[in-house]
């Protein structure tokens, strides 16, 4: 009798928690081929009735609609309550809010650099204890994630804080179907070919390129990317990290070989859209427009996985792999980024937060929405939205080597300023070797 | 007659041309704001907002229907209709071509040969014949050139009036944005009267101090003023911003209003003493009522920054959407994940800017009256 009272209560807390979160939940809960028992394990697990989790982030405008959906689980699951809520001007409102003691919960950083700065200044607080170790054995490239999450606190012993959620693949080419179909153009597998397939459209009439490096404050970070992608092509991935941490200088010959790689499609009026002045002065945004416009203003846009955003309604767009050159035997190197989460205001309900990160299910609701993809080996992958995204999670799990953002790693001073402005010099005049020294310069500044 | 003193024709010219030529110069942006708040991102990005009031020769891209595939003496051919297989019933073709490349390098009625012997004829109403001497395996495209006719619509202000809370968000401006705009000049007003009309020792210093204020950046004021709220348990509400805006206001009012007061004519101030008058009463009945047209401006200027503002009611109001000011909403929550949406931003800066307007011309009038005409003569 007694039983049956408790499961009595059980049902309706359930069913009335359903009901409350109904309007947003874009899946039914035990319906198609998610992994609902890990969803069940864990709403058996825990119970956070009338606690609150307030999580502040980078997301705005669909990206805030769907981790709200997402999130909508872990409220059906354990009946708390997460507001989130997007900001334009997240990095500058957290540093705010953290100093003057009014942090949320949870932050979602866009960049570890910024996480790292906080950790050091003691405003962020480790993950419950084991939560490297499951990362370790349940992430592809597990080590390399709990290293991206690791920093030094204020007393300098590293300790772990960010969960990696939500990771953005960048070493992609995109471009027009048809285009590339009507023209009788192959897809490169080398970056020889790449720069054959380039000199061959410019041979016949077209110009290869759309590059846009403006984005109102941040304008010149889409060059890093192209500089971090030419470093993982030209140099093995221990140079790579050691140019990361500064043990090569940014004048080393082998950044600056890097930087000139760059260069030779960014500075060739012919290769790009507009001439070499326009890449500076072009909007991001705006920049791969010109791949889907009657003619083609452009074939290639070389752009992280977020960018079909921007991309016009009805295109044909389609992707290669940023390909690596086959005579340096570098293997196939990936650039990505993500997004981790840290909890900046500690409690109990926020570590059970970071517990549901980790079950497929937080993976799998995202998924199967949009934008979203994981190096979670435990779910299921039919679940993507829909062909573009498996096969960027295919690059991501076909990388032989996985690197981080160079720019999101080094301090917000180098990787979210000098290196920026640099490279917007870099494009605009300056030479390779000029631009490496100006950010070396300020980097020897910082120390 | 031409040589007479004061009337100088070919100079008023000069100045009304540049008069004119400043108004257009500055009206250019605002008007291309409006224009583009009409306009969709992707119009945006295709045309300039001058050439929108004008039917534009734009590119389009269709697939030839392979339903209608037929074999006839050898050759395979597909026949149709662009504009009833695109879904648009009518249309007028003004060039095509079967290449990306050349979209419009033929003209309807011709006939285009393109690779491997095919051939592709359109006629200006949109029917096509495609011609292969190959099986057609995929649906080849045609390319044409076709004028749109100029296209606004007022879709970007309904995302915004329709979108969640922005009812909430704009009752929130205002109540952030009418105390914050009362309480720096009551404060003010007061502080204006004793710098200027009251002898205490350390005027000077304090006149000095409050125009030093001035150059000080509110920003770094955000960090300790914050803090402070939490320890005092104001935290992030409507009092904490009420009372930053305060804070960030004072110097300017205090220093604009002292200089007005103090210009104001001795004689009535000096009699109304000598009447016995204290100097509460010279305050209310004199000061008060002839700084009318300052306390105005000032207003006017308060109300404008407050209204406008984002970096302050980012920092102390909770950031839940709840408590969203219109300027917060538009940028976190309109603009698209990445900021995108210009056409929004435009429409946007429309809507927000009618309250301003309003209390602008209202209270403009005040300004120019100036009481002051009337009663020293």
């Amino acid at each position: 009798m007694k039983t049956n009272l408790y499961a009595g209560v059980a049902i309706l807390a359930l069913t009335s928690g359903a009901a409350f979160a109904d309007g947003h939940q874009p899946f039914a809960i035990g319906e198609g081929d998610f992994n609902w028992d890990s969803y069940t394990t864990f709403a058996d697990a825990h119970d956070l009735s009338g606690q609150t989790i307030t999580i502040t982030g980078p997301w705005t405008g669909l990206d805030a609609e769907n981790v709200t959906k997402v999130l909508s689980y872990f409220e059906s699951a354990t009946g708390a309550t997460v507001n989130y809520s997007g900001s334009d001007s997240f990095e500058q409102d957290i540093v705010i809010s953290a100093r003057a003691g009014s942090a949320p919960n949870v932050a979602v950083f866009p960049q570890p650099g910024l996480a790292a700065d906080m950790a050091a200044q003691g405003f962020l607080t480790p993950l419950p204890e084991g939560s490297d170790a499951w990362m370790r054995d349940n992430y592809a490239a597990g080590q390399s994630w709990v290293d991206l999450g690791s920093y030094p606190d204020q007393d300098g012993n590293s300790q772990y804080y960010g969960f990696f959620y939500k990771v953005d693949v960048k070493s992609l080419v995109w471009y027009s179907e048809a285009s590339f179909d009507e023209a009788g153009y192959d897809i490169p597998e080398s970056m020889e070919d790449l720069k054959a397939l380039t000199d061959q459209i410019v041979e016949d009439g077209g110009t290869p390129w759309c590059i846009g490096l403006g984005s109102g404050a941040a304008t010149g970070w889409p060059a890093t990317d192209w500089v971090e992608d030419m470093m993982l092509r030209t140099q093995p991935p221990e140079v790579y990290d050691q140019w990361v941490a500064n043990e090569i200088p940014f004048t080393d010959p082998a950044v600056v070989a890097a930087i000139e790689e760059f260069g030779a499609f960014a500075k060739n009026d012919a290769y790009v859209d507009g001439g070499a002045s326009a890449v500076a002065n072009t909007d991001f945004r705006d920049s791969p427009t010109g791949l889907f416009s009657i003619p083609p203003k452009c074939y290639m846009h070389r752009q992280a996985s977020f960018i079909p955003t921007f991309f016009p309604e009805d295109n044909d767009a389609a992707f290669f792999y940023f390909p690596a050159y086959a005579e340096k035997d570098l293997g196939n190197p990936v650039l990505g980024a993500g997004t981790l989460w840290a909890i900046t205001n500690p409690s109990d309900a926020a570590n059970v937060l970071m517990e549901y990160l980790k079950t497929p299910i937080a993976h799998e609701t995202w998924m199967a929405l949009s934008g979203f993809l994981t190096p979670h080996t435990g779910v299921n992958t039919e679940l993507y939205a829909n062909d573009t995204l498996k096969g960027l999670g295919d690059v991501l799990l076909g990388a032989t080597t996985f690197r981080f953002d160079a720019s999101d790693l080094m301090p917000a001073e180098i990787g979210a300023g000098e290196f920026w402005t640099s490279m917007v010099d870099f494009t605009t005049g300056t030479s390779a070797a000029d631009a490496a020294a100006k950010v070396q310069a300020r980097w020897d500044s910082l120390k | 007659m031409e040589n007479i003193a004061g009337t100088k024709p070919a100079l008023n010219w000069a100045v009304n041309i540049s008069v004119v030529f400043l108004v257009v110069l500055w009206l250019v942006p605002t008007v291309g704001l409006l224009v583009s708040s009409f306009r969709d991102r992707e119009q945006i990005a295709v045309s300039a907002w001058w050439k929108s009031p004008f039917p534009v020769a734009q590119n389009f891209a269709a697939k030839a229907n392979l339903d209608n595939l037929t074999e006839r003496d050898g050759l395979f051919v597909i026949e149709g209709n662009i504009f009833t297989e695109g879904g648009n019933d009518e249309g007028s073709i003004a060039a095509f071509g079967g290449a990306r490349t050349s979209p419009d390098g033929t003209q309807p009625g011709d006939t285009a040969e393109l690779t491997r012997d095919r051939t592709l004829t359109v006629q200006a109403n949109g029917d096509y014949v495609y011609t292969s001497p190959a099986e057609i395996t995929r649906a080849p495209s045609i390319y044409f050139a076709s004028e749109t006719p100029p296209d606004f619509s007022l879709e970007n202000y309904e995302i915004i009036l329709t979108s969640d809370n922005m009812d909430r968000a704009f009752i929130n401006t205002l109540t952030v944005t009418i105390p914050a705009t009362i309480i720096p000049i009551l404060i003010a007003a007061f502080a204006a009267y004793a710098l200027a009309w009251m002898d205490f020792p350390g005027r000077g210093v304090l006149i000095a101090l409050v125009v030093g204020l001035l150059v000080v950046p509110l920003q770094l004021a955000l960090v300790p003023m914050l803090q402070l709220h939490n320890k005092v348990g104001i935290g992030q509400s409507y009092l904490g911003i009420w009372l930053a805006h305060t804070g960030f206001g004072l110097p300017l009012a205090i220093y604009l209003l002292r200089n007005y007061m103090v210009g104001l004519p001795r004689d009535i101030i000096e009699s109304a003493k000598v009447d016995g008058a204290t100097d509460f009463q010279v305050f209310t009945k004199i000061v008060l009522p002839l700084s009318f047209p300052a306390l105005a401006s000032f207003a006017i200027f308060q109300f404008l920054w407050t209204w406008n503002d984002l970096l302050v009611a980012k920092v102390f109001l909770p950031s839940n959407s709840e408590s969203w000011v219109m300027t917060v909403k538009i940028a976190d929550d309109l603009l698209g994940s990445r900021g995108g949406d210009w056409g929004i931003l435009a429409a946007a800066a429309f809507i927000s800017i009618a309250v301003p307007l309003i209390v602008f011309f209202t209270m403009q009038r005040y300004l120019v009256r100036g009481l002051l005409a009337g009663s020293v003569k």
